[in-house]
C-alpha cells in the first residue's frame, strides 16, 4: 500500500514578498510566493515604494517566482492596474507561466499589460524606448 | 462524507478539508496527486487544480462560511475519458446571490465592477463542464475535464458568483 505524506506538510502557504527596484524609465516589483488575499497588503505598498522614487512612467510587475495565483490574486492586479492607468502610468509583466498567461488572456488582463517571458526581455525593451 | 450522485466510474480518492483559508491549495495539490498519470496533459492539469482550488475557496468562505468544523468534500472520479471532481459545502440553503455579472475587466478599470468577481469565470473557462447541485443543504460543483488534447474549454456551466 502507498503511504501518502501528510499533505500539511508538503503543502505550505508561501506568503508574497516583493522587492522593488528602479531600472532607467521603470520601476520594477519582483514578486515571490502566492498572489492571493493575502498579498493585498505587500502588493499595495510595493506599488507605492515604486512610484515614490523617480516616478516612472511604467511600473514592472515580475511573476517569475510566484506559483501561484488565485481569482483574488487576479482582482489585486487588476487593482494595481486600474490605479496606475488612473495616474497614467503603464503596466507591463514578465515571467508568468504559460498557464497563467493563458489566464491574463481569458481575463483580459493581457489586453492591457504587456507580456514579457522575462525580466530581462522586459527591461531591455524599455530602456530601448 | 456522503458521496453525490455520479455515473459508474473509479474513485480515485476522496478526501475533505477543513472550512479554513488557503485550504484550497491543500485541495488542489490531493487532486493533482489522485489524476497524476490519468491522462491529462500537463496544460489541461493546471486548468482543473486552477478550477479546484476557485470552487474549494468557494466552497470555505461561502458555502461554509469559513466554519473551519465544516469540512469541504472533494471526491475525484475517473469516468472513462472523464476525470469528474466534485467539491461539496454545506451551504445550499443560503441565499442565492442571484445570476453571476459577467466580468468586465474595463468596467473593472474604470470603476464600474468592482476589481473581484472572477472565481465562478476562471472555473468556466478552465474546465470542459460545470455542474451545480442543491440537495438539501448540500451544495455540489461538478467539474468534468476530459482526458486527452481532444478536452476544450466550455462556459457551459450554471451556479453563481460568490464574492471571488
Amino acid at each position: 500500500m502507498r503511504v501518502r505524506p501528510p499533505l500539511m506538510e508538503v503543502v505550505m502557504k508561501k506568503d508574497c514578498e516583493a522587492s522593488v527596484r528602479a531600472v532607467p524609465g521603470a520601476a520594477v516589483i519582483e514578486l515571490t510566493g502566492e498572489v492571493d488575499g493575502g498579498a493585498a497588503g505587500v502588493l499595495t505598498a510595493a506599488y507605492e515604494r515604486a512610484i515614490a522614487d523617480g516616478d516612472p512612467g511604467t511600473v514592472v510587475l515580475d511573476f517569475a517566482h510566484v506559483d501561484y495565483i488565485n481569482s483574488t490574486g487576479i482582482a489585486l492586479i487588476v487593482s494595481v492596474l486600474a490605479r496606475a492607468r488612473s495616474q497614467r502610468r503603464k503596466v507591463v509583466a514578465s515571467g508568468l507561466s504559460e498557464h497563467y498567461r493563458e489566464i491574463f488572456d481569458i481575463t483580459r488582463l493581457s489586453d492591457f499589460i504587456e507580456l514579457f517571458g522575462d525580466l530581462d526581455a522586459a527591461v531591455s525593451q524599455l530602456q530601448a524606448q | 462524507m456522503t458521496s453525490v450522485a455520479h455515473p459508474a466510474g473509479r474513485r480515485l480518492d476522496a478526501f475533505a478539508v477543513a472550512s479554513e483559508p488557503g485550504n484550497e491549495r491543500m485541495a488542489l495539490a490531493r487532486v493533482a496527486e489522485a489524476v497524476a498519470g490519468h491522462g491529462l496533459p500537463a496544460a489541461r492539469l493546471e486548468r482543473l487544480k486552477t478550477a479546484v482550488a476557485e470552487a474549494t475557496m468557494n466552497a470555505i468562505e461561502h458555502g461554509n462560511q469559513g466554519r473551519a468544523e465544516i469540512p469541504v468534500d472533494l471526491e475525484v472520479i475517473e469516468d472513462g475519458d472523464d476525470i469528474v471532481v466534485t467539491i461539496s459545502d454545506l451551504g445550499g440553503s443560503r441565499a442565492p446571490a442571484g445570476p453571476a455579472e459577467e466580468p468586465d475587466l474595463l468596467a473593472k478599470l474604470e470603476g464600474q465592477q468592482r476589481a473581484r468577481g472572477w472565481g465562478l469565470f476562471l472555473i468556466r473557462n478552465m474546465v470542459d463542464g460545470m455542474d451545480v447541485t442543491t440537495d438539501g443543504p448540500r451544495h455540489t460543483v461538478r467539474l468534468t475535464m476530459r482526458t486527452g488534447d481532444a478536452g476544450a474549454p466550455a462556459a457551459d456551466g450554471g451556479g453563481h458568483e460568490e464574492g471571488l
